[in-house]
């Protein structure tokens, strides 16, 4: 027997005030008349029986009731054999079915110990879990020995990460609303890779015993194709082939030659074989990957030989479809920024975009609509007819790029974008005769792949006052450079420097080819993001703006993983499954996403046993219970006697209050 | 009417006295068997010699003619039965325990017996008010405004000092030369002997005397909390007593104090009736229409 909190018993000092009350506060009574005395007699109490203890019962009752509170708040527990409240424990029986479970035959002998588990719990409740990413109650808490067994055998390999912490988590929320003693039984290959970030976050709370049951106690090697990549993309027939790049790692490998190979739609478009050193990494280029229109389902994979075959191949999507077409709207006469705009667009490694340049004065019969994107560049003069043309064509879902230069300078505010122009700054005047980007919203897309245009010199820019605009990049001196802003249903970006070599040197810089492919990407609304995601990834379905539009998910067992009531509001979709996953957005858009489990559940290497005692919370090699099962070994449990010391405080007090009320209340006649 | 308009805690929320008498006196008439002794028949009762001093009013001037001597003529519902009440106005008839103290209980008592008297019995009644000397007198008499003035004696008798018999005692028989009924009203708060001893007097003129014990109940049965200081209202002394004494001895002696003044004062020949303020006033009305009719 113990106390949880012994330094409750300090307050054992508080009994001291009752026994004032009684023996030393003396007792004063008021006088009370009479008619006379003449038959009373003085019957004065002795001194020292005024100042005893008056009513000792009482004070007694008082007593006990202080010491018992105060034992309360001490909390008191006695050290119970488990085995001896077996009735009131909870076994509960997580089972690991993440990826890595999939090797060889990890799931059945985790089952198996589950089982033999299940056969020794006695009385108790038991409960199953399934745990990968997340943990997931098979079962409610039940004795039915069956319905336990159905739920184990119910458990089916899954493709997500096992993370030990979240499964932590879960059970520490679970335990805090049970009070009762919680078994925790795992069954896991106690995957390294499983840890959680911080020690911390895997522990459990007092009344939950951890008993691991490893169903492997060393690594094994393991082979797996770790990524691919290529791009999502390819447009129009005549676009380069597509370079993929595939990456083979061993884990606790000898070096050892591997053949790789890569397959288009099921046939295998090109073998390749490379030599993957001991424990490392290896890549394989496919230079020339040639995929027909549409979506292809595409993978590599290698000739591991190893005991986890689910990880020798990794899927990937690849569309090719038709280039869009973009517009860009200049100067007569200007002849560089067609220049620079079209060989950045072309030298993109896609070649996504046409783009159609003409001036000022032929715009005026160009359809606005039948373009992914429009740009502006240096106009000194728009047309009414086609700023009006424009304004229309942002407002109903058109986007726009419009880029500042000396002949825009001469205006007093940007057209369409509707900022006025505060100023220009000639930074060839300033001592260092140009001026640098001093901030940049790495969230954008296009200044994120570009890392803040290092390097990059503005000679001149206009100085906007940006009103409700978003400023994504700022000079040195704090003027805008590159804003974004939203009308109607379009948007419009605002570059205030030009598109040539006369305002900065920006084209001739390498940050400037990937500047124009993201925003032409962004603007036109085609970023995909690659073919392929990881398992547990999310994936987004709809924007803010496209709600109530419903979408169509087929995952990679053919079936839809979402009801009609989530089709019409999700905005995203978890990934649950390795495979491809057919999806047709809110925004029509059609995709196809191949879905691969996580690298790191192909390093088969174990939890350390130290690390595992630290978290069993027992030293020494004897902390993991034997994988074949059976009831854990009884141990010494604490438990809390507060509530039944409580009880017994509410039975003093409601005593004390029958016995004060008899002794302080007006005696009566009998 | 209602016998519950004879309850001390009722009459106490009446104001005037007279209403008070006239509510106690009808309800307590109306719920009484008549009896013949007790009417307002001017029946013929007796001739009486004429004394000096009588009434000429009353002389029957026809016998007079017959024989040349004077005689009074009586009637059954004049019987010379004058009523004076000695209300003790100590101060300890002022405790009471409930709503009704003992004083204003012998007010109650006081009114309605005069009522009774004057309205029923048409007797002279009067009215002595004393604690340790006497405090005020209205001669027993039935004339208009006879019941007026015996009811605001009793509103201006205010309970003060203590009570003490002997010494106002002595002025009694000056006061009581005709013999009629006397009702002494107090708490008795003295030893039975010296009560007996100095009224037993107002006996041998031939009046009847009764002594009405008013008490409170917390009188006989004190109600402590714990030990207790005690005052006496009369002499403010003080005592420190405990409720083990006041619920076995104290009670004792309380009924061992009632019953020595009852047997004392039946053993010299008067009237005792014990009366608890917490009670309705009829049984000191019925003892008073009990003498009343004894003297007819």
């Amino acid at each position: 027997m113990g106390l949880f909190a012994p330094w409750f018993l300090a307050a054992l000092a508080g009994l001291g005030l009752p026994v004032y009350l009684h023996l030393l506060k003396r007792q004063t009574s008021k006088p009370k008349q009479v008619s006379s005395l003449m038959l009373y007699e003085s019957r004065t109490q002795a001194s020292t029986r005024h100042r005893s203890l008056r009513y000792f019962l009482l004070l007694s009752l008082r007593l006990l009731m202080l010491l018992l509170l105060i034992v309360a708040f001490a909390n008191p527990f006695v050290n119970r054999n488990a085995a001896s409240f077996a009735s009131n424990r909870l076994v509960l029986l997580v089972i690991d079915n993440s990826f890595s479970m999939r090797a060889g035959t990890r799931l059945n002998d985790a089952k198996e110990a589950a089982m033999g588990v299940l056969a020794g719990k006695g009385a108790a409740h038991g409960q199953v879990a399934a745990f990968g990413s997340q943990l997931q109650f098979m079962t409610q808490a039940i004795e039915d020995q069956a319905a336990l067994r159905a739920a184990v055998q119910a458990v089916q390999p899954g493709d997500g990460h096992g993370n030990f912490g979240e499964m932590a988590r879960a059970v520490r929320a679970m335990a805090a609303a049970l009070h009762t003693p919680v078994e925790l039984h795992l069954f896991s290959d106690m995957q390294r890779s499983a840890l959680a970030g911080s020690f911390a976050d895997m522990t459990l709370p007092s009344n939950v015993k951890l008993v691991t049951h490893p169903v492997v106690t060393k690594a094994q090697p393991n082979w797996t194709v770790e990524s691919v990549d290529v791009p999502g993309q390819v447009w129009g027939k005549d676009a380069k082939p597509v370079h993929a790049r595939a990456v083979i790692a061993g884990f606790g490998t000898p070096a050892a030659q591997r053949t790789v190979s890569l397959a288009v739609n099921g046939k295998t478009a090109a073998v390749k074989t490379v030599a993957v050193p001991a424990s490392g990494r290896a890549s394989v280029d496919f230079p020339a990957l040639e995929v027909p229109y549409g979506f292809n389902r595409c993978e590599v994979k290698i000739d591991s030989a190893d005991a986890f075959a689910a990880d020798d191949v990794r899927r990937f999507a690849v569309e090719r479809s038709d280039p869009q077409k973009a517009l860009l709207i200049h100067n007569y006469g200007d002849s560089r920024s067609p220049l620079y705009i079209g060989a950045a667009l072309s030298a993109a490694a896609q070649s996504a975009f046409v783009l159609e340049s003409i001036d000022v004065n032929e715009a005026a019969d160009r359809q606005p609509s039948n373009y992914a994107f429009i740009v502006l560049s240096d106009l000194n003069t728009v047309p009414q007819l086609l700023e009006n043309s424009l304004t229309g064509y942002v407002r109903s879902g058109g986007n726009l790029f419009i880029a500042g230069g000396t002949s825009a300078g001469a205006r007093l505010q940007i057209p369409i974008f509707g900022a006025r122009i505060s100023e220009t700054r000639d930074y060839s005047r300033v001592p260092d005769r140009f001026m640098s980007v001093g901030s940049s919203d790495s969230s954008f897309p296009a200044v994120a792949k570009a890392e803040g245009w290092p390097g990059v010199k503005f000679f001149y820019a206009l100085n906007v006052d940006p009103g409700d605009a978003r400023v994504i990049v700022r000079l040195s001196d704090q003027t805008p450079l590159l804003l974004e802003k939203r009308i109607g249903e379009g948007r419009v970006l605002l570059f205030t420097s030009g598109l040539d070599n006369l305002t900065n040197d920006f084209p001739l810089n390498p940050a400037f080819v990937p500047f124009i492919e993201q925003t032409a990407r962004y603007l036109a609304g085609s970023e995909r993001q690659g073919g392929a995601r990881t398992v547990d990834a999310y994936l987004e379905l709809r924007n803010a703006r496209e709600q109530g539009q419903g979408v169509e998910v087929t995952g990679p067992d053919g079936k839809r993983p979402l009801t009609l009531g989530e089709a019409a509001t999700a905005q995203s979709l978890q990934l649950t499954e390795a495979g491809y996953y057919q999806l047709r957005l809110a925004n029509g858009r059609q995709n196809l996403v191949g879905v691969n489990a996580d690298p790191k559940e192909s390093n088969l290497d174990v939890i350390p046993d130290d690390v595992m005692a630290l978290w069993t919370g027992k030293g020494g090699s004897g902390s993991q219970e034997a994988s074949g099962g059976g009831v854990a070994t009884p141990q010494k449990t604490p438990e809390t006697l507060w509530w039944y010391v409580m009880l017994l405080v509410f039975a003093a007090a409601a005593a004390e209050s029958v016995l004060a009320s008899r002794y302080l209340g007006t005696q009566r006649e009998e | 009417m209602d016998q519950r308009f004879l309850k001390p805690s009722v009459l106490a929320a009446i104001s005037g006295l007279e209403l008070i008498a006239k509510t106690v006196v009808d309800g307590f008439v109306v719920g009484m068997h008549r009896s013949p002794d007790f009417g307002f028949s001017q029946e013929f009762a007796e001739y009486q010699a004429y004394t000096p001093g009588d009434d000429l009013r009353h002389v029957d001037w026809n016998v007079y003619a017959r024989t040349e001597r004077m005689y009074l003529k009586r009637y059954r519902g004049e019987t010379n039965s004058p009523l004076t009440i000695l209300l003790d106005a100590s101060n300890s008839m002022q405790f009471g325990s409930h709503g009704v103290n003992k004083m204003d209980y012998a007010r109650y008592l006081s009114a309605s017996l005069f009522y009774l008297a004057l309205h029923g019995q048409r007797d002279a009644a009067g009215l002595i008010t004393f604690d340790d000397e006497i405090r005020d007198y209205i001669r027993p008499s039935t004339r208009q405004g006879q019941l007026h003035r015996l009811l605001a004696g009793l509103e201006h008798a205010e309970a003060r000092a203590r009570t003490d018999f002997a010494k106002p005692a002595r002025y009694f028989q000056e006061f009581l030369k005709r013999r009629g009924i006397v009702l002494i009203v107090s708490d008795f708060w003295e030893s039975p002997e010296s009560v007996v001893k100095t009224l037993e007097p107002l006996r041998i003129n031939g009046n009847e005397v009764v002594l009405f014990h008013v008490l409170d109940p917390e009188d006989v049965r004190p109600a402590l909390n714990g030990p207790s200081i005690l005052v006496d209202m009369e002499t403010q002394e003080q005592l420190e007593t405990t409720p083990d004494f006041t619920r076995k001895e104290y009670r004792e002696r309380v009924d061992a104090h009632i019953a020595d003044l009852r047997d004392r004062t039946r053993g010299a020949g008067m009237g005792y009736s014990l009366l608890m303020t917490d009670r309705p006033l009829d049984d000191a009305l019925r003892e008073y229409l009990t003498l009343r009719g004894g003297r007819n």
